[in-house]
Parts: C-alpha cells; structure tokens; sequence
C-alpha cells in the first residue's frame, strides 16, 4: 500500500495536480475577452501589469486592505489557516525528506517547533472558519454541503498528519491515510473549488487589470484596496 | 393693448384672484387667453411619475391624467368660460417656472399673468428642485410683462385711472417706463413716476445725515425729470416724486397712498446677494405687499 | 399568452411604439403580462454558452462562500442584515442556479431574478472591492441585467428608457432639435446678463465638444446656461453637436447591450465628425461610465477608449480652477459645514476622487468640508444608483436602500451636500423629501456661478 501510495499514485496525484493547473491556467486567460469582459488588456499591458500586481500583492498581506480590516477576525483565521495550509505541506522536513529520495531536490525547512505550531494554528482556524460558517447568518446562508467538503479535503490531510506524527493508534496506517488524503487534495485542485489555490491569483489579477486599465489606473489613480 | 395672455394658474384657490383679472382682462380686450398649468412636477428621474401639485400625491403621468387635468381646469374656470371667450387650455409636466417660460416661448405672448405664491413656499412641490420661487424665475426671465396678482385686494382690474411705477434708473427700469407709458396712453389715466431712496443702512454703509438725504432726493428728482418728463408730456396727467425708506415698502404706501390701481417695475436680475436669499428683489416685495395688480417689466 | 402586448422579448425601437408602453399607466398590464411571459430557455442557455468567459465562470466556481462581501453592500446593511441581500447570495440564488439549471428556469424563477436585480443591486460595484478573490458582483448583475432584458423581463421603466435610446438616441424624448433650440433658448434667456454668452454648435475642431444628460434639456435647461456660462468665463473654445449630444445610457441600467452600442456610437460619431480635442461630460455619473468608461467596449474599440480624450465634468473644474482660468471671489466661498458625494460610477469606477477634492479646496473655506465616511471608492452608492431611481415597481426597496446615505449625511453633520452626478442628486434629493432631515444638495455648477469673478468682457454695462 505504502508503495502504491509513495509510487505511482504520488506521481499520478503531482501531475494531475501540474498539469490542471497549467492548462486551467492557460484557458482561464485565453478566455478572458477584452469586449465581452470589457477590459482592454492587449491594449495596455503595462497599465494591466501593474493593476494585476497591486491587487494581488495587497491582498496577500495580512490587514493589507480595507477588506481584510473591516473583518479583523475573519482575516486573522484566514491567514492563520493559509500560512499553516501553504507552508507547512511545502517545508516540512518529513516532506523534503521525502522529496530528496523521490526526485533529488528538497526546499528549505522548517523547524519542528515551528512546524508543529504552524500546523496546529491552521487547524485551529479552520476550526474558526468552520464556526464562522454555523454561526454567522450572512456565511450560513452561502454555505453548502460541497463547501465543507472542500474544508474536509484540506484539513483532512492535517489531521491525519497529525495523529501519526503523534503516533496516536497505528502509525502506519495514519502515515498511509495522510499520504492518501494528500495525494486526493492534489488531485482534487484542478477540479473544485480547491482551484482556488490558482484561480486566486488569476480572478485578483483579472480584477487588477480592470482597475488598471479601466477604472482609473490610466487616469493615474491606484485603487485604494 | 393685449391680445394674447398667457395666464399660469394652479387652478386652486390661490389662483382665484389671479384668475378674476385674467379673464377680466381678456375680455375686455377681446384678448386670446392661454391657461396654462403644471400639474406635475417629474419627481423621479426618468420615471413616469410626477408629484401632483394639488394634493402633492405620486401620479403616473399618462394621456389620461392630463386630459383628466384639462376637463377639471374647464369645470373649475366654467362659469368664466361661458361668454365666447377664445381660449387654450394648455398643460405641461415639469418644474413650473420652466414650462411657463417655455409656453411663452412658444406662443409669445404679450402679458404673462400668474397668481401669487400659494402661501406654503416651503413645502410646496414647486420649490423642490430651483432655487429661488417660480415668481422670480419668470420675472426674471420673461420677454412679455409679468402681471402677478398676489393679494385678493389686488385682483381688479378695469377702469385702472391711476399708475405707479417705480424706478430705480437702470435699463430694465426704462423699458418699465416704456410699458407705463404705453398702458397710461392707452387707458387715459394718471401716471406716476416714483423713486424710493433706499436709506437702509445695507445700501447706504452709514446712517445718512437728514441733509445728505435731501440732497439725494433733489438728486432723485432731477434724474427722474431728465430722464422721463419729455416723455411724460405726452400724457394729460402725471407726477414725480421720491420718498425716502425702504424702497419697497415706500412704493407700497405711496401707490396706496394716491390710489393707483397698478404697480409698473422692472425686475432686477441684479439683486444684492443678501436681499436675494432673504427677501428676493424689490419688486417681488411688492408684489407680496401691494393692494394692487403689479407688472414686472424687463424687456 | 407567452408574449404580451406590452411585455414581450422584442425592444421597443420607435417614438410610437415608446409611446404605445407609455399609455399602460405605471406599467400596470405590463407587469399582468410578465407573469405569463414564456421563457426560451435555449436562447438563454444558448446566450450564457456564447458570453459567459472564463471571468464570470471563475468568479462564480470559486466564490469562497466566506461572506466577507455582506458588510460591503449597503442594501445589507439597511435592510437588518437580511442574509438575502449578501451579495454573493444574490448573484448565486440568481445567474448561479440559471447556469446550474441550464437554463431550465420558470417565469415565476426569472420575475424574482428581475427583482433581485434590479431592486437589490445597484451595480455600484463596491462588493468587487471587498472580495479576497477579487469577485464583482456588480458586474455579474449587470451580466444578469442582459440576459434578462433578452427575455422580456425588465422593469417597465427601463424597457422604456432603453427605448427612448433606440428611438431618440436620448433617454428622454427630446429631439436633436429641442436640444439645440432649448439651447440657444437658454443663452439667449442669459444673454443680457452675461454679455457674449453664445451656443457654438458643430463647430469643428473646438477644444471642447460638450455632451449633455437629456433631462436638463426637458427639465431643468437652466443647468444648460450655466454650462455655457462657465466655458465662456473661463475662455473655453467649445462646441455642443446638433446629433450625438447625449451622454447617458439608460440603456446601460437596461442590459440592453445593442441600445447602448448604437447610443454610444452616436456619440462618437459627432467625435469623429466635428474632430474636437476633447469631449466633456455633463455632472453625470452613469452618462460618463457609458460613454467614457464603458462605451468603447460596446462599440469594438480594441484600445477601451473613445475617439478623443473624454473627461468628466469635474475634470474639467478642477483644471479650470487650478489654471486659473475660472476664478473663485474667496469672500464668496462657502461657510457652512458641507459635504460631497462621490458617484459610483466615476470615483470607483474611474478613480476620479482627487478631482472633486480639488474643486472644494477652490469653493470651500478652509475647515467648513467634511468628508462622508467612509468616502471616495469606497464611500457607499447614493441609493438609487443603476436604474433604482426610476422604477416605479421598487420604490419602497429604494426608499429604503436611501437609509445609508441619509445616515452618512446626517454623520457629517453638514446641510448641504454637493452631489456632481444626477442619480445621486436625485436620491438625496429624494432621501430629504421621504425624511425630512434639513437638507439642501446641488450640482456644481450653479454653487460656482454664484462665486465666480466674472472676466470684464462678460459684464453687463449698468
């Protein structure tokens, strides 16, 4: 099983994940149209360029916009849980390890410590961020089934990684589980809504380019997210 | 003297006085009389509907509801109507000092008659979008004389023997005195040429001594003699005279004062900023406050 | 009876056909109609299969569901909170469950569509700025606007106004010839006062063409004269066109798409025929996201921009006052508390903010200008923004929807309240007459013919 999983379905479950991305990518901005979504990007890369990279870039700090400082706690759960979600699965040391032995190259590391903090900081905003989605009227009413199952997707692989490297119950099995729901999580990117792991930054520089094109970025103002 | 009045009324009873001299003045004249009301004022952009200015409710503004307008003005004014009078009933949407001076535009005119203020300017629909009353818009802007009867004590006319008209020297204040003339020869009767020295310290900087007033009315007296009284010779009876005051006030109790039965003025568009915002001009003081029809003369 | 008299499919594209939806007093058979309107789901499927890119379908596939958009929108806010008016709930209750039904959605579905659409959502475009993912739901709605006016399902008022676009080229009924006429009329009404005051009309090569909003030519002309007051003063060689003279779109808060192409190319025929070196809006926001921001897309120009250099009314002010070229009496400037309101559609939309400041720091004493908060692109719509304004149908959602703006007027503590946009002057004139807070508002300019220094060549003689 442990094999299969590190073997072939690894290989299987990175190049799905690679290569959805990639032609998900692509389609997304061969299908951006300058009349339909009337935005002149061909015409002025440069004012688009850099409208694509402000909104991006703001919206990737912490209280970086008056989006993210209007709802002070939605942001600290938020990226709480998207550091842990994105640093913890690239550079943990098991992973690099693991890695190294598969392809020959690993990333920098982390510490255990900081690991171990990282991880358990994103499931504990996840644990925010499911209750924000019970408790809150104007989250309940948009929450469906599938989008906690996307939240079950993502965590589940924290989850088993933790109880195995706490070594609670059968450690083997844990270890399995966790490669196995990791793997689903790659496999799972290019076809839900996990996309958004990409689509973000497509969809924030789509919007970016408006703004830098059209609405007012060529009059000299910069949106003030 | 006339032939064609335009006559804006809101065929209400604010409008009953106004109204008495129009038709009076139409007949006997054998003038065309064009009544002409507003009925709505476009309240809501690009929206079909207009706030009544009657009961101030929200109507849908359709061919029926304006011919639905025109039969009640018919019914309201019916027994005015009777006597072979020519007349148009004419109705428009829109902020009614516009739509009055447009109707001028179009069927010019010799006489635009209006009724005075309905009494609750601040509330009234009419005040929702401009600035300033419906009144001095249209004395401002009008190319006829303006007749505004405001006070039901002011609603005769007919067998006028007496004028006032008031000037304060300027242009306007000469084609004012043209009309006098023309109505005074017309009519045979009395005119008087009258001045006010506006002695209120906003005019004047300072309170003047009693001597520099009455130099000012020599002043006064001979301008008005220079200016007018070869013109006036032509006339069996007038008189020239200047008070000192506040000009409106002073021109109120001199045309009571000698009986007039009409107040000529021209209307300045040239206010003082505060006279403006608080009192409005002189002439439309007058007309609030006089007992007697009142023509505002610009062109 | 699947299409109406009244209420059908097909636009309404002459003065009589105009008129024939007009006698249906408040659009009352129209609305009966509606209710048994037949949907053709293949044309909608079809239409969503051929315009809804990869934009529209990302936003809508990736919305996180977080909810982060609901404090944004005002219609949330004054409506308690209701989690129906989260902007992401809208717009997926709406165009969301047509793409997932295919399509396959009934007349009563498409008549709540319309609602939603139309009554809860002004497409004031704040929510885009609010979303982590960058999602505008302003624009889905506007999206959603056309695929509904596709199918007859539109508020009366904006089947007509889309209309008069198709028969006018104007939003009114106002003919190219009761603009100029009214035009000359108002000068002429101006003359005495302001010596030399002319209407210059289709002089080519002038370095201002002046595009208007059709309802000061039928309402209100005196914003006409004050027009060509301030160009005269400030010495402006400029020009109005006897065809293509109006910049607003109803057309736009319609989804009525070829109405707005065929709009807007009137417009920039008259650029292209008289050649000016710029064109100049009217205080009008939604006329110059139409014709400025949004217009070239409508009429297929790859480069996003009209024929000549289009700028806002407020442009033009700011640059007047700051060259000098207008001039302020200082002992005339306002000394009153006052605050402004920023339109959507041109400091959000085109992030003209700094323009409309400029002008106060001309028109108002130092200390007596508030500003609303919040403000500038992310100061709140007016309330009657996209069409609201004018749709009988919602009134009371309006009326309602009108709350933020009063409570941020009543916050700043001012009484008079400039509005540079006409929608926003008529919601806030209407906010004053549904709750009696005290309140003036007026364009600009009117507010600076009273304190301009006249140049002497345009001084009456006394």
């Amino acid at each position: 099983m442990h094999e299969f999983l590190t073997g072939i379905f690894f290989w299987f479950a990175i190049t799905v994940c690679l290569v959805g991305m990639l032609v998900r990518f692509v389609l997304y901005f061969r299908g951006l149209s300058w009349q339909l979504d009337r935005v002149a990007y061909k015409a002025h890369p440069k004012a688009g360029m850099k409208g694509a990279f402000r909104s991006i870039y703001k919206w990737l700090i912490p209280y970086g916009t008056y989006g993210w400082r209007t709802q002070p706690f939605m942001a600290a759960a938020f990226f709480g849980f998207h550091i842990g979600a994105v640093v913890v699965p690239l550079f943990l040391s098991a992973h690099n390890i693991f890695l190294e032995n598969k392809v020959g190259f690993s990333l920098f590391t982390l510490n255990a410590g900081v690991a171990d903090f990282l991880t358990w900081l994103a499931v504990v905003c996840a644990f925010f961020l499911i209750l924000r989605r019970i408790v809150l009227p104007e989250v309940r009413i948009l929450t469906t089934l599938y989008d906690y199952f996307i939240l079950f997707i993502a965590l589940a692989p924290f989850l088993t990684g933790l109880t195995a490297r706490y070594h609670v119950g059968d450690y083997s099995f844990w270890l399995n589980l966790h490669i196995f729901c990791g793997e689903l999580l790659l496999i799972a990117i290019p076809f839900t809504k996990m996309s958004h792991v990409f689509l973000f930054f497509a969809s924030r520089a789509q919007l970016g380019m408006d703004f830098g094109i059209k609405r007012g970025g060529m009059k000299g103002t910069k949106m003030a997210w | 003297m006339f032939t064609k009045i335009l006559f804006a009324t809101s065929a209400t009873k604010e409008s009953d006085h106004a109204a008495r001299v129009a038709f009076n003045i139409a007949g006997s004249y054998d003038a065309h009389l064009d009544i002409f009301h507003v009925p709505g004022v476009p309240s809501r952009g690009y929206s079909q509907v207009v706030v009544d200015v009657k009961t101030k409710e929200r109507v849908d503004v359709d061919d029926d509801y304006l011919e639905w307008v025109k039969d009640e003005i018919r019914t309201y004014y019916a027994k005015y109507l009777e006597n072979g009078l020519r007349y148009d009933i004419t109705v428009a949407i829109g902020f009614p000092a516009r739509e009055i001076l447009r109707q001028a535009k179009d069927t010019e005119p010799d006489l635009i008659l209006l009724g005075g203020s309905t009494g609750d300017e601040e509330e009234a629909v009419y005040k929702k979008s401009m600035a300033g009353t419906t009144l001095q818009k249209i004395a401002r802007s009008a190319k006829c004389p303006v007749l505004v009867v405001n006070r039901p004590a002011a609603s005769f006319w007919g067998g006028l023997s007496n004028i006032t008209f008031g000037t304060d020297f300027s242009k306007a204040s000469d084609k004012a005195f043209e009309f006098a003339m023309k109505v005074a020869k017309n009519l045979d009767c009395e005119l008087n040429v009258f001045h006010a020295l506006d002695i209120t310290s906003g005019a004047t900087g300072e309170m003047l001594s009693q001597d520099e007033i009455e130099q000012k009315i020599r002043e006064a007296l001979r301008m008005i003699r220079g200016r007018y009284e070869s013109r006036l010779k032509e006339l069996k009876h007038y008189s020239m005279d200047v008070w000192e005051g506040i000009p409106f006030i002073e021109i109120v109790k001199y045309a009571r004062d000698i009986h007039s039965d009409l107040i000529v003025m021209a209307h300045h568009s040239k206010k003082t900023e505060k006279a403006d915002a608080i009192l409005g001009s002189n002439v439309e003081q007058v007309i609030v406050r006089a007992g007697c029809p009142v023509i505002s003369v610009n062109r | 009876m699947p299409e109406g008299k009244y209420c059908n499919k097909t636009p309404v594209n002459t003065p009589e056909e105009v008129n024939f939806l007009l006698s249906d007093t408040s659009g009352n058979q129209y609305y009966k109609e509606m209710k048994n309107l037949e949907v053709d789901s293949d044309l909608l499927w079809a239409t969503i299969q051929k315009t809804l890119k990869s934009r529209l379908r990302t936003w809508l596939e990736i919305c996180a569901h977080c909810g982060m958009c609901a404090d944004s929108c005002f219609l949330y806010l004054v409506n308690d909170r209701d989690p129906k008016q989260v902007p992401a709930y809208k717009i997926q209750s709406t165009l969301g469950e047509i793409i997932k039904r295919k399509g396959k959605v009934d007349n009563a579905f498409m008549r709540h569509a319309m609602e939603v659409a139309w009554a809860q959502c002004t497409c004031c475009n704040r929510c885009g700025t609010y979303c982590p993912h960058g999602i505008d739901t302003g624009i889905m709605f506007g999206y959603l606007r056309g695929l509904l006016y596709q199918q007859g399902f539109v508020p009366w008022e904006m089947k007509i106004g889309a209309g008069m676009h198709r028969a006018y080229r104007a939003q009114m009924d106002v003919t190219n010839e009761d603009f100029v006429e009214t035009f000359e009329w108002m000068v002429e009404e101006n003359e005495e006062e302001y010596i030399g005051l002319t209407v210059p009309v289709d002089v080519e090569n002038a370095d201002i063409m002046y595009t208007v909003n059709a309802r000061e030519v039928k309402h209100y002309p005196e914003d006409l004269a004050e027009a060509a007051i301030l160009f005269h003063a400030a010495g402006e060689n400029w020009t109005v066109p006897s065809e293509g003279w109006e910049q607003t779109s109803l057309a736009m808060f319609a989804g009525d798409w070829a109405a707005c192409k065929m709009q807007v190319e009137s417009v920039y025929a008259a650029m292209e025929k008289l050649k000016p070196k710029r064109m100049i809006g009217t205080e009008c926001g939604h006329a110059h996201r139409a014709t400025v921001i949004e217009g070239p897309y409508w009429a297929g120009r790859e480069n996003g921009l009209p024929p000549v250099e289009s700028i806002h009314y407020v442009e033009w002010l700011a640059e007047a006052l700051r060259e000098g070229k207008l001039k302020i009496d200082p002992s005339k400037r306002i000394r009153e508390l006052v605050t402004m309101q920023d339109s959507c559609n041109y400091v959000r939309n085109q992030g003209l903010k700094n323009a409309t400041r400029e002008i106060m720091s001309h028109i108002v004493e130092p200390g007596y200008f508030v500003e609303m908060s919040p403000n500038k692109e992310h100061n709140f719509c007016c309330g009657g923004g996209g069409g609201f304004n004018g749709i009988g149908l919602f009134r009371k959602q309006r009326n309602k929807g009108l709350e933020k703006k009063r409570d941020q007027i009543l916050a700043t503590g001012a009484k008079l309240v400039l509005a540079p946009c006409h929608n926003c002057w008529d919601a806030i004139r209407d906010l004053e007459e549904e709750f009696k807070i005290g309140i003036r508002w007026s364009f600009l300019k009117p507010i600076i013919i009273k304190m301009l220094v006249l140049p002497d060549h345009m001084k009456p003689e006394e």
